[in-house]
């Protein structure tokens, strides 16, 4: 998994900057994806390409249970969010549906990558490998459980 | 082997456990709401499944309701769909709604409890991340995505990695518990533990001033566990629990069997452990307010807008309150009750309970709001209304130019018709203060209803404990 960073160099990015609540009206996935991210950065549209990763600080996705974040950030192309933490309801939402990596970074890996730096991810080996700075990291690995709904494709395909 | 109440309901409802692997939970309810379950439905269908306990799952309509005259219909049409989407899931799959026209709509965990559906010792889920309220009856509740909102409603069970039990402490008796009230208790852990103090845990508060406080007042404390990080708060049920439950719509026939069996089991054993403990000293406590855009940037109402370099120690910080002041378009060093309002939001799942409506109109009475403000008081469910109207408490509130209306989820979310415009400033008794929480734009300070009272008649925040009170 190739793609290039946008970086939020903040704590506490919480769902309804992901996605403001008058959206969660909306039904069409590709609608919601034009309002991803609204709430903090009105330009992330335009700028957000397909495989792209998210970079942030502690409990990302903090706050509401929508499952209407994560899936507005898969639409908008984001592949994984790489974060120093993450809020549990919005990891498991992310996981649940198949939506996007929710991935677990230190904070020496958090403060190196930079905002369109270009990462490869490897999941079976727990490796980031950021080409543009010829460096690589270790992301924590996901739990028994999450490591299996995430190989089976989600919940609804995961057998214990 | 010794166990915490967390611990003893966990392991009731275990369907499947594998070590170090997923649990299986058992759910005694399921409650579901228009925003949350259309997809999940959809999910249903796509997949020929039928909701396995329809029995176990009721419905209601609260997060894009207008909360004006209910006579009319709903002049937003993507509203207007999602609630008659979900009236049609609810007839197709033969599940109890409480719909907007019902006596018992209201917000999803304000009726819970109201109807007697929230119970002691059960498992609660809801597509809402508020859902953690209802665990104030010593229930694990707590909130899920849409995708397990249909794995429940097909299997009513869900698959959990264990939380870890985390025991908060409040102990010391308030000097005004009219003034200093539930709300400023929660705000005060989360401003002390942090929005992720409470990260992969089950909150259980204790102590002598939780014992103290009312089931409605418990039910605030709850609520905000997820403010803190936490997936659920509980507190272990007592006589109070069981009279608030005793003969309502869905009480049990059997019920005064099981609270039998519930005051014997439904408590943390003397020798059980927590994961990590934390105290609140509540003797000197004073009403909060919150000056940022997370509830942890909270002070004292006697306290300054604080500098960001106080917060130096964690530069991450440190840039998290710069940003904040900025939105909130704040000034370090300014008194709090220096900030004037255009706004005044009493309601909520947090906040809009009889209690908190009557304790607000002792405030009030007799006296007008600011000319300068416009404030409302949305009851959290028809019950809630009606009740408060057979007191008199609507005409309180009006006669000191109040709004007075419908119930439902209204300012706390900015997903109806009730927003804050750009640059707008509220005292608001709802849960979440994040950047255009309310609205676009809208600056959000959390507070409790007391406090939200007085900063309406006054215009700006005020130390209720100094109000004249009739």
């Amino acid at each position: 998994m190739k793609g290039n960073v946008i970086k939020y160099e903040q704590d506490n990015i919480d769902t309804d900057v992901i996605l403001p609540g008058t959206y969660l009206k909306i039904h069409d996935y590709a609608e919601l994806a034009t309002h991803a991210m609204e709430g903090l950065d009105p330009d992330f549209h335009s700028k957000v390409k397909e495989g792209d990763f998210i970079v942030a600080g502690r409990n990302f996705g903090c706050g509401s249970s929508r499952e209407h974040a994560p899936i507005a950030l898969t639409h908008s192309g984001i592949k994984a969010v790489l974060a120093l933490s993450f809020a549990r309801i919005f990891y498991r939402n992310a996981v649940d549906g198949a939506f996007l990596l929710p991935i677990e970074i230190d904070e020496d890996a958090y403060k190196d990558i930079s905002n369109g730096d270009e990462l490869e991810i490897n999941v079976a080996t727990n490796e980031i490998n950021n080409h543009t700075k010829n460096k690589k990291y270790q992301m924590k690995p996901f739990s028994e459980i999450i490591g299996k709904i995430i190989a089976a494709g989600g919940l609804f395909k995961f057998k214990p | 082997m010794s166990k915490t109440l967390f611990e003893k309901i966990w392991d009731s409802h275990l369907v499947l456990e594998e070590e170090n692997g997923p649990s299986l939970l058992y759910i005694d309810r399921h409650l579901i709401h228009e925003v949350t379950s259309p997809q999940a439905f959809e999910g249903l269908r796509l997949n020929n499944r039928k909701v396995r306990r329809p029995d176990l799952t009721i419905a209601t309509e609260d997060h894009n309701v207008p909360t004006s005259n209910r006579s009319l219909p709903i002049v937003d049409q993507v509203s207007s769909i999602q609630i008659k989407t979900l009236e049609k899931n609810c007839k197709d799959f033969g599940i109890q709604l409480f719909g907007i026209n019902n006596p018992n709509q209201g917000i999803v965990h304000v009726i819970g409890p109201q109807l007697g559906i929230t119970l002691p010792g059960s498992t609660i889920v809801c597509g809402d991340s508020h859902t953690s309220t209802q665990g104030a009856f010593g229930a694990l509740a707590f909130g899920i995505g849409t995708s397990e909102v249909e794995h429940v409603l097909a299997t009513q069970t869900i698959w959990m990695e264990k939380l870890k039990p985390f025991e908060i402490r409040v102990e010391g008796k308030r000097k005004n518990p009219f003034a200093v009230t539930a709300k400023d208790i929660i705000l005060s852990i989360i401003r002390r533990i942090g929005t992720a103090g409470g990260a992969g845990t089950v909150i259980e508060y204790r102590g002598e001033t939780i014992s103290e406080l009312s089931m409605e007042q418990r039910m605030t404390i709850c609520n905000m566990s997820i403010e803190a990080g936490a997936r659920a708060g509980l507190i272990a049920p007592d006589e109070k629990t069981f009279e608030y439950l005793r003969g309502k719509k869905y009480t049990p026939k059997n019920y005064e069997e099981l609270v039998a069996e519930w005051r014997e089991n439904l408590k943390t054993d003397s020798n059980a452990k927590f994961d990590k403990s934390f105290t609140l000293d509540a003797k000197n406590l004073a009403p909060q307010v919150s000056w940022g855009t997370n509830p942890a940037m909270v002070s004292d109402v006697t306290e300054k807008i604080p500098f960001p370099e106080e917060f130096a120690k964690d530069l991450s910080q440190q840039k998290g309150v710069e940003k904040a002041l900025q939105y909130m378009d704040l000034k370090p060093g300014i008194p709090i009750t220096d900030i004037y309002i255009d706004r005044v939001f009493i309601g909520s799942c947090t906040n809009a309970r009889l209690e908190d409506l009557i304790a607000a109109s002792k405030v009030v009475k007799g006296k007008k709001v600011s000319s300068k403000v416009r404030a409302m008081v949305v009851p959290g469910s028809q019950m809630v209304k009606k009740q408060a109207e057979d007191l008199g408490i609507d005409k309180i509130f009006i006669d000191a130019n109040f709004e007075w209306r419908e119930s439902g989820c209204s300012m706390c979310l900015g997903m109806n018709p009730d927003i804050l415009g750009p640059g707008e400033r509220c005292a608001s008794t709802s849960n979440r203060n994040f950047e255009g929480r309310q609205g676009v734009g809208g600056r959000t300070h959390l507070v409790s209803p007391v406090m939200a009272a007085a900063a309406a008649i006054k215009g700006h925040f005020v130390d209720v404990r100094e109000m004249d009170l009739n």
